[in-house]
């Protein structure tokens, strides 16, 4: 038999009063950083709210030209529309956005893409393809242009439409939920960013997007994503895509203006969005999409 | 308590206190001011610079281009859309324009199973079927083709009656010239007829001998003169002369078949037949299109490409067409 | 230069953005080593709490093993990150919603918990060399005796009392962490093959067999390296407590695909796709019928049968080293196979595995062998042998 079993209780007694000593201190240590957390952003916020601190203005001020001096992010709520039913697959979008934001030149990597839903008369399957396909990039003749084949030419097609994708800045991103850092956030305005200074490259992010909107960046070594060109919305102008769509079929704006494009958009049709079993809530809002689309 | 239990509680609460006192420090500044991330990081991304300038930046400049572009059917399509993003533009260069047109416009224009209806779709390989630039007929910047083929009502005999006074000696007592540079107008499409005649007139089109007889008729002259000339049976002598290579004109003439149809009969009631015309008489024209000398802004671009051997072979083939349909 | 993309080959309709997999072998390596050290954990504390005496053999070597497998645990996510130099960032602004910032939390208390609980149960060995040695070695152990020679019988008393403390909260301690790495997975509704509630149940299970497997291996070896009879009391002990987890995990893992299929929700089409191609021969014949259904028959078999001698040996150590076979293929299964089921529930890619390179196979091999290496260096230092003739000393 073991010692401990044999043992006078007062002794069982200290025994377990000495544990939980332990037990205290060893979990001391591990709150103790994530305390250390929690005591920061309680100072942070202590300072926000006074005045001084640092060499600024004044945090009310500052928060109010925030995040630069002639765009206040309280008064946007930007969303973006899609009307399927417009695209025409020319791709000006994708390029467009390649070059705005730097994205890798390559057809595996995008921050926005274009699908195509094909319904053949002697097929019940939809055939779906996008810029990555072999097919597609063989018709641009290299990975840095766009262009959609024309493969369903010679065949019977039932109905067929494009579906333009990106980023959806959902309103509960899970991108956001898993960043185990903060370098991923959404801000007041409701744009999910990355922080390419702050993220460690852990792709959890990646996994976690039930839309596949985000890709790692080899080049940066970070996680990268629409970002619904913030740089441009920031300074009144609109995404690059959006700017290059040549039939209208992204719309984008400020949900606060109740006359932005974007809000008669979503108010005057019957939108829909992806994936909404997600719980996510994007703010990607669809017209004439498919059951098929998601 | 033993010593080494001491010791050893020592070290941990240590630890949990440098831990506690490293993590504000190593903490970057901005963190935790709105949310769990680095409030500098907004402002960073908001700050880069565009990259696209938007179609009101090229205004300032090419205001003429702009406004023609403004005013047509392209408007939706921004100017960086075909020209590439203007960031760094004019002090880093010219921005280029698209060379390989076919490959650009067919991006929105080829006829596809996904496209919407109500985009203007073409099926490349009828529509240009030897891969010609696009600009060679359409503006870009205006590209719809919108030629006026208004309805010619026009009086047959009064017609007849004018022909006979004004243009017979040259373009023959049936519309059939006898000569080899003065065009054949028998069967003629009547709306071309009305359209020149009136260009003439109103000095558009100059010509030595034409303008002056042009001058002289009345509108109603030209309405009745194009009625009568159409009406006329074209199937008269097929000229013989041909100095050019009519098999290596029909193989140029695949540029013309968008308008002027495969045999050189035209779809459009606006623009001419060709076909069994006057080789001479098609040569010449399509030497002055190309010197410039007649003015058709599509013409100009078609025939600036083409050599004089090319032009001989184009006569050629079309003047040994037949001119019925 | 041009960065390389790891471009895989795909069927049906797949994200552009998921022409490129994100998580290689090393994180399947990552849990699998978390597993380990849970599983050598539980023997552990099966001896120092539940007072299994027959695992008395085993039970420093338990500590030892999961500390040197602990240690390795980061290795194979920082060589996975972008930037490992920013890794400390999760700990220094960590996010509390996201599953990862916890675990460096759930790590380091858990190393610096096998650390002191393996400091108290080597106490007498490092005072001894601490007094014994006089060159550099000896100077490390007298650090580490932090200055206090005590070995009276109200200290020991003290240590007895630690080590227990510390082996109680060590098991909600191991399995909270690797149960946590489960959680991981099932909580990214994203996958449908990871997004299960019982994901982290599963993986802890399959933790306890591969960790229970690696001593039951690790034991034969060491027996056989230092030339001394095995326990087969021990091993029959490592044995049993084997079968049991084996069975509860089988049972786990068939209710989990059952409920899977059962439901059949949206994209099980693809699922059923996956496991009656791609995944046939690594998840049901590789993982469940060699890696599990086989060593549990052949367990169920020498327990019944009584098996001795070096029949029992040469049977545990088979039925270990394919259990921990099975279990490298589960976590392949999960981390590999959850990836390779594209997010559109339309299409399918496989994985390509090199050989060379930062996340190719041969690092993969490093980094789980790695631990072994520390763990020859931990028991030179820190001998953990408890049989006959150390006993009689």
């Amino acid at each position: 038999m073991n010692d401990e079993k044999t043992k006078p209780s007062l002794d069982a007694r200290r025994t377990f009063l000495s544990k939980l000593g332990l037990a205290a201190t060893c979990t001391g240590a591990v709150v103790g950083l994530g305390a250390a957390g929690a005591l920061k952003t309680a100072i942070a916020k202590s300072e926000s709210s006074s005045s001084g601190g640092q060499a600024k203005p004044g945090a009310a001020a500052d928060r109010k030209s925030f995040p630069t001096p002639d765009y206040d992010w309280n008064k946007h709520e930007w969303a973006f529309g899609v009307d399927a039913t417009k695209c025409i697959g020319c791709l000006r979008c994708v390029e467009a956005c390649k070059r705005e934001n730097d994205v890798p030149a390559n057809a595996h990597q995008f921050r926005t893409w274009v699908e195509r839903y094909v319904y053949l008369a002697d097929d019940k399957h939809v055939h779906i393809d996008s810029q990555h396909d072999p097919v597609n990039i063989e018709a641009s003749g290299s990975e840095k242009t766009f262009r959609f084949a024309n493969r369903y030419k010679d065949k019977k097609v039932d109905k067929a439409f494009f579906v333009p994708k990106l980023c959806n800045h959902c309103t509960h991103p899970s991108c956001v939920q898993v960043c185990p850092t903060g370098a991923t956030y959404r801000t007041e305005d409701g744009v999910v960013l990355v922080d390419e200074t702050y993220c460690i490259g852990c792709r959890y992010c990646v996994q976690a997007c039930p839309y596949g909107a985000r890709f790692f960046n080899e080049e940066t070594g970070v996680a990268d994503k629409c970002t619904w060109c913030y740089h441009r919305i920031t300074k009144g102008l609109q995404p690059a895509c959006v700017e290059v769509c040549p039939v209208g079929a992204r719309i984008f704006g400020n949900t606060k203006d109740k006359q932005s494009p974007v809000s008669l958009f979503i108010r005057n049709s019957r939108v829909q969005v992806l994936k909404p079993e997600s719980g996510n809530a994007p703010n990607v809002f669809y017209v004439g999409i498919d059951k098929e689309v998601n | 308590m033993p010593k080494h239990i001491f010791r050893l509680i020592a070290l941990i609460i240590g630890f949990v206190i440098v831990a506690v006192i490293a993590v504000p420090i190593l903490t970057v500044d901005s963190f935790y001011r709105f949310g769990h991330y680095r409030a500098n990081s907004v402002t960073e991304i908001a700050s880069e610079a565009p990259v696209y300038q938007t179609s009101r930046y090229c205004l300032a400049c090419h205001t003429p281009r702009v406004a023609l572009w403004s005013a047509n059917s392209h408007k939706t399509v921004a100017c960086e859309v075909c020209h590439g993003a203007a960031e760094g533009h004019p002090a880093k260069g010219k921005l280029p324009i698209p060379k390989d047109t076919p490959k650009l416009c067919t991006l929105c224009h080829e006829a596809m199973p996904a496209r919407p209806r109500t985009q203007p779709q073409i099926d490349p390989t009828k529509h240009n079927p030897s891969g010609q630039q696009c600009t060679a007929c359409h503006n870009p910047h205006s590209p719809k083709i919108v030629i006026s083929a208004a309805q010619v009502k026009g009086d047959v005999a009064a017609g007849k009656k004018r022909a006979e006074e004004a243009c017979a000696s040259c373009h023959g007592a049936q519309g059939i010239s006898d000569n080899d540079i003065w065009p054949s107008l028998a069967g003629q499409k009547a709306a071309y007829l009305a359209r020149i005649l009136a260009a003439y007139k109103s000095g558009d089109q100059k010509d030595v001998v034409m303008t002056p007889l042009a001058q002289a008729l009345s509108d109603a002259d030209i309405q009745n003169l194009a009625a009568y000339y159409a009406g006329l049976n074209c199937g008269g002598a097929r000229s013989t002369k041909l100095a050019g290579n009519a098999a290596a004109g029909k193989e140029l003439a695949k540029n013309c078949a968008g308008c002027h149809g495969e045999t050189g009969i035209s779809a459009n009631p606006a623009w001419p037949d060709i076909a069994g015309q006057k080789p001479g008489y098609l040569s010449n024209v399509l030497k002055s299109f190309r010197a410039g000398l007649r003015k058709d802004p599509m013409m100009a671009g078609v025939s600036r490409g083409l050599s004089d051997a090319d032009i001989e072979n184009l006569a050629a083939y079309y003047a040994g067409q037949s001119c019925k349909p | 230069m041009e960065p390389v993309l790891q471009l895989v080959p795909y069927t049906g309709w797949v994200y552009p953005n998921e022409t490129v997999f994100e998580w290689s072998i090393l994180i399947a390596v990552y849990p699998y080593i978390t597993g380990l050290v849970a599983g050598a954990f539980t023997v552990s504390s099966l001896y120092q709490v539940f007072g299994f005496e027959r695992l008395r053999p085993v039970a420093h070597l338990a500590l030892l093993t999961s500390l040197s497998f602990m240690i390795f645990v980061p290795t194979p996510l920082l060589l996975h990150l972008g930037h490992p130099e920013r890794a400390f960032n999760a700990t220094i602004t960590p996010h509390l919603t996201s599953a990862m910032a916890m675990f460096g939390f759930f790590a380091s208390f858990y190393v610096a918990l096998l650390i002191v609980e393996g400091w108290f149960a080597n106490r007498p060995h490092i005072i001894e060399q601490a007094q014994k040695r006089t060159d550099l070695l000896g100077k490390f152990y007298r650090v580490l005796t932090l200055g206090s020679y005590d070995l009276s019988e109200y200290a020991m008393r003290f240590d007895r009392k630690w080590i227990f403390a510390l082996a109680v909260i060590g098991i909600p301690g191991a399995h909270g962490l690797h149960g946590y790495v489960g959680f991981m997975y099932g909580s990214v509704k994203a996958r449908e093959w990871w997004s299960s509630d019982l994901m982290a149940v599963i993986f802890l299970f399959s933790a306890i067999i591969s960790g229970v497997s690696l001593l039951a291996a690790l034991y034969v070896a060491t027996c056989k390296m230092r030339k001394v009879p095995i326990d087969l009391a021990c091993l029959k002990g490592l044995a049993y407590t084997i079968w049991a987890f084996i069975m509860v995990a089988l049972v786990l893992e068939g209710l989990e695909f059952a409920s899977l299929v059962y439901k059949g929700r949206e994209g099980v089409d693809m699922i059923m796709q996956y496991v009656t191609g791609p995944l046939l021969i690594p998840y049901f014949i590789l993982q469940f019928a060699i890696g599990a259904i086989l060593p549990f028959l052949w367990l169920s078999y020498m327990i019944w049968r009584g098996t001795s001698g070096k029949a029992l040996v040469i049977g545990v150590t088979v039925c270990a080293c394919l259990v921990l076979f099975s279990v490298f293929m589960m976590r392949w299964n999960v981390v590999i196979g959850g990836q390779e089921i594209s997010k559109t529930g339309k299409g399918l890619m496989s994985y390509q595995l090199h050989f060379w390179g930062k996340e190719g196979a041969l690092m993969a091999i490093i980094v789980t062998m790695a631990p072994l290496g520390l763990l020859y260096i931990l028991t030179r230092l820190f001998p953990p042998w408890h049989d006959k003739a150390t006993d009689a000393h």
